[in-house]
């Protein structure tokens, strides 16, 4: 059994899809139209093709719980999922850069340094660099 | 402040509060990361950063959920795997990494990758002549 996708619910899936493509830097993998205007469209990280795919599903506008759930996490802060990168930094200068807003800027746990920003279709990501 | 980042502090005065721990496991992976295809000399760690040895493995377990040498194996994988794509042999790239037996190698990298290496490479370089035709 192997682990080979996680899955983002947003509320908009274009919207989304260039928000991870053209400001996070992701690469669209899989693209299949589905009922009621839906697609399955998953991406993945431009530096592991072959790594896991993202799958931004539009679940808050389908299932009342998903859309409970995802508000919640939102109005406190947390994070939906994170991404690992090399710098956060310069992660945060480059996203800010673009537009993207944070609601924590870099700081430091232990031996992690994260960011958080909002993702503009309801949700909170974090950004994670092991020192 | 959002209830995240109240717990987040909380969090971090219980479990961080010393700096200076935090800064010397920092150091030992830094070390590890720049030097993986050496020796791991635990012994030559703590005396460089005044600790006790069996301290510092606690220590780098606590921060980073592994003890050195499971990160130093894990480090040394990941770099084999990089080697294998660029196309080097599997015995160049085992002792290149850093590990001292061609057998030992391949039994880890098959547990952890799912695959030997000769076949991961073979794999790898397939794929990207299939890309190139494309």
């Amino acid at each position: 059994m192997k682990v080979t996708l996680i899955s983002i619910p947003v509320r908009d899936q274009e919207k989304a899809l260039k928000f991870y493509t053209e400001k996070l830097g992701f690469i669209k993998k899989k693209d299949k139209p589905l009922e009621g205007g839906n697609r399955w469209l998953t991406i993945v990280s431009k530096e592991a093709q072959d790594g896991p795919e993202l799958l931004l599903e539009p679940g808050p506008n389908h299932f009342e719980p998903s859309k409970v759930y995802q508000d919640a996490l939102m109005e406190a802060g947390i994070p939906y999922t994170q991404f690992d990168v090399n710098n956060v930094d310069s992660e945060y200068e480059r996203l800010t850069e673009l537009g993207v807003k944070f609601s924590v800027k870099p700081s430091t746990m232990g031996t992690t340094k994260y960011a958080v920003f909002n993702d503009t279709c309801g949700n909170n990501i974090e950004l994670v660099e092991e020192l | 402040m959002t209830f995240y980042e109240k717990e987040l502090n909380r969090i971090n005065g219980i479990i961080y509060s010393n700096q200076e721990q935090i800064e010397t496991v920092i150091g030992v992976r830094s070390y590890i990361n720049n030097n993986y295809d050496n020796d791991l000399n635990l012994d030559l760690l703590s005396r460089f950063r005044f600790v006790s040895k069996y301290h510092l493995l606690r220590l780098f377990k606590r921060h980073y959920g592994l003890t050195p040498r499971q990160y130093l194996i894990d480090k040394r994988i990941e770099k084999s795997k990089e080697q294998l794509i660029n196309g080097m042999s599997v015995t160049e790239t085992c002792f290149a990494v850093g590990f001292e037996s061609l057998g030992s190698f391949s039994t880890l990298f098959k547990t952890k990758i799912g695959k030997s290496p000769t076949e991961f490479q073979k794999e790898q370089l397939s794929r990207s002549k299939l890309d190139s035709e494309f």
